[in-house]
């Protein structure tokens, strides 16, 4: 039996929801808030996630960091050494979808090499006929970053758990592998 | 000379900030480099051995993977806190075989060794073994 730790961030432009979600998988689907409320800073949110057929477990750092492009460098300052990457999109919003390339940018610079897994989210699923992005083109951008792809309806409670257990489980294997890698060292 | 084990020699880790049950601290004692304590995400990271008695330390080895910033600190405490500073140092990364680095101590006597890894060059960094230069 074996507890990880990760600190995930989560990233995204302005009202894709990233919040929203956050509290939806913190609270295993009690909370959503109806009155939106920009997060102008970083909040920070613990869970511990079980890994299916396993005694193991991964507490998982949730970092809601702010969207809104006036403050993201304020809050970059806060993200300390990351683990995980979860990067959200509006479906209803192109736009949205445009900038997680520089999402992905700004991430990568930050990290400055050093490898972490990440999932992408279309988020509001329950608003289809405003649907702006469609999942294969998500899905065919998503794939060609390293990405896994989800998509979620924060409010309708569908499939929120889907992005950070996908996560968390991509940790856990990277955990078993470095184990094997450790184990099969030569001495010094 | 065969350089015993510090378990033998009743040194214990008494603080590890990180478990893996398949992977206990105590692998960092036990003299074996095939053993070895594996952090499980996240940093910092440390451990504390308690030594039995107060020891004159001229150096520490350390055998281990992936760190990339350690701290050292002591103490002549019968209890694991109030440390002071003794020593810092950047390791080289290394590939396919363990990290082995001597840490001089400058023969200070201690009943505490704390080891701080402040960061590493991945996620999860092991430590094998660590030994003391009388």
């Amino acid at each position: 039996m074996v507890k990880l730790r990760a600190r995930c961030l989560l990233v995204g432009d302005a009202a894709v929801g990233k919040s929203a979600l956050s509290h939806m998988f913190h609270s295993d689907g009690a909370l959503f808030q109806k009155n939106y409320s920009m997060t102008t800073g970083v909040e920070l949110l613990l869970k511990c996630v079980n890994i299916p057929e396993t005694n193991d477990s991964v507490e998982l750092y949730i970092i809601d960091s702010a969207g809104k492009d006036t403050l993201v460098e304020a809050c970059e300052k806060m993200w300390g050494e990351l683990s995980l990457l979860c990067l959200v999109f509006d479906l209803t919003s192109e736009q949205s979808f445009a900038n997680c390339s520089h999402w992905m940018e700004r991430v990568r610079a930050y990290c400055q090499g050093c490898h972490i897994p990440g999932v992408l989210v279309g988020n509001k699923t329950d608003l289809c006929a405003r649907r702006e992005v469609q999942a294969s083109v998500a899905q065919e951008w998503a794939q060609s970053q390293g990405l896994e792809y989800h998509e979620t309806s924060a409010k309708d409670k569908e499939n929120c758990d889907a992005p950070l257990l996908s996560l968390a489980q991509a940790f856990h294997s990277l955990y078993r592998e470095r184990l094997e890698t450790t184990q099969n060292l030569g001495p010094g | 000379m065969i350089r015993s084990s510090l378990n033998s020699l009743g040194a214990k880790v008494v603080v590890a900030a990180s478990s893996d049950e398949n992977h206990p601290p105590e692998s960092i004692i036990d003299g074996d480099t095939k053993t070895f304590w594996m952090t499980t995400g996240m940093f910092p990271q440390e451990f504390i051995i308690r030594f039995a008695d107060p020891t004159n330390i001229t150096a520490v080895t350390l055998d281990s993977y992936n760190v990339k910033h350690l701290k050292v600190e002591k103490n002549i405490s019968q209890k694991a806190s109030q440390f002071e500073f003794v020593t810092e140092k950047e390791l080289e990364q290394t590939e396919g075989h363990l990290q082995s680095n001597a840490i001089p101590l400058n023969g200070s006597s201690a009943t505490h060794l704390r080891f701080i890894i402040t960061s590493g060059y991945d996620h999860f960094v092991s430590v094998h073994r660590v030994s003391i230069q009388n």
